[in-house]
């Protein structure tokens, strides 16, 4: 039980969350003496360290993935993460326009493929995408946050656009791999850190 | 030449007295061998260095010391050991501002009978090598590693070869037809 609390302590702390902050779930596997808190934390070290990211990618994505999910406390960590690093503003908003293009673009696409008929393909999608003819973040990044985001929205055909047109880019498979890892560890996180 | 005990032995039974703490009548305590093999999923992890009071050890032991809580997040008993006795590790530790904190056991192996079966026991001066174990749940040596006296070791690979050997992806999205069943 003890060691328990410890564990939790130090998860909150490696997010900069302060210890009096009380989180649903988090209460509730600390009083089941789940072993679970280990695990996540292990997760949560593992994918914030990258040999095919660099640091301020991995904050961009973690700003991008938590505000897709709309986690306040995560969406905070990532972003004073990335402004200690140095990353500009117009970055960081980059990322969070991206999160909320592509929960549009999620829905609509993957209505597309879902029903499958042509009428949907002859209408037009109507969705202004301004942001993606000039980047700050750069194009293979911008491709790489779309694809993270649309893992985990679900939309198999953004997917496998987004994927297809990174490994036509140049990027590596480990690269993108790891940004799927950390898109699933931030919604894993998500579960946790909510209040 | 030392033949240093290697992956799939049983790791040596022993009864050594330990470092644990600086406070006064609590700084002794006994560690043996049975706890290595449990029911709870507990790891060990049991590195080794050649002297007290040198240079490139305290570096290495805190550093060991820094990445505690990683070992205890991956259910691992962290547990450091030379052939130095109990009181020159004590006096060690309370000499030495980066070993004051420690936070795991320092084991006395004064008759170097374990280094002696483990296989580490360097021929001239009778002190131990650099040499790393990581023991299973079922008191099996799964890793070793063992340096020349001068070459530090790098304890974020023994963490990555830790989470390697421990089991994951247990979920069954990620079995193929065919393949055994993972039994957990």
């Amino acid at each position: 039980m003890e060691e328990t609390l410890e564990v939790k302590n130090d998860l909150l702390n490696d997010l900069g969350l302060p210890s009096t902050e009380s989180y649903k779930t988090l209460n509730i596997l600390e009083d089941g003496n789940s072993r679970y808190i280990k695990d996540l934390r292990i997760n949560l070290k593992n994918a914030l360290k990258s040999n095919n990211l660099s640091d301020e990618e991995i904050n961009l994505l973690g700003i991008a993935l938590s505000s897709n999910v709309k986690n306040r406390s995560l969406t905070h960590y990532f972003t004073s993460t990335a402004k200690e690093l140095g990353t500009t503003e117009d970055k960081i908003a980059e990322a969070v326009a991206c999160a909320s293009l592509l929960s549009s673009n999620n829905v609509l696409y993957r209505f597309r493929h879902f029903v499958g008929k042509d009428e949907y393909k002859k209408q037009p999608a109507r969705i202004k995408m301004n942001i993606m003819m000039k980047l700050v973040v750069g194009k293979e990044f911008f491709e790489l946050l779309s694809l993270a985001i649309s893992a985990v929205n679900g939309c198999e055909m953004c997917v496998n656009a987004h994927e297809d047109s990174l490994i036509k880019m140049g990027t590596s498979e480990a690269r993108i791999f790891d940004s799927i890892r950390l898109a699933s560890v931030i919604n894993s996180a998500d579960r946790i850190f909510w209040n | 030449m030392s033949k240093i005990l290697g992956l799939g032995n049983e790791f040596p039974q022993f009864e050594k007295t330990a470092v644990v703490s600086l406070e006064k009548g609590k700084e002794f305590s006994t560690i043996t061998s049975e706890s290595f093999k449990n029911d709870e999923d507990k790891w060990t992890v049991m590195f080794w260095w050649p002297k007290d009071f040198t240079f490139v050890c305290p570096t290495e032991i805190a550093e060991f010391n820094n990445k505690y809580e990683e070992f205890r997040d991956r259910d691992t008993t962290l547990i450091g050991a030379s052939t130095d006795s109990e009181f020159v590790h004590a006096a060690w530790r309370r000499d030495h501002d980066d070993l004051r904190g420690l936070k795991f056991p320092m084991l006395a192996d004064t008759s170097k009978s374990l280094a002696d079966e483990l296989g580490i026991l360097e021929e001239n001066e009778k002190v131990a090598y650099r040499a790393t174990f990581i023991i299973d749940p079922q008191g099996i040596i799964r890793w070793v590693s063992a340096y020349d006296l001068n070459v530090g070791r790098s304890v974020d690979e023994v963490i990555r070869v830790l989470d390697a050997l421990q089991t994951d992806e247990l979920c069954p999205c990620n079995w193929e037809k065919g393949e055994d069943t993972i039994a957990a």
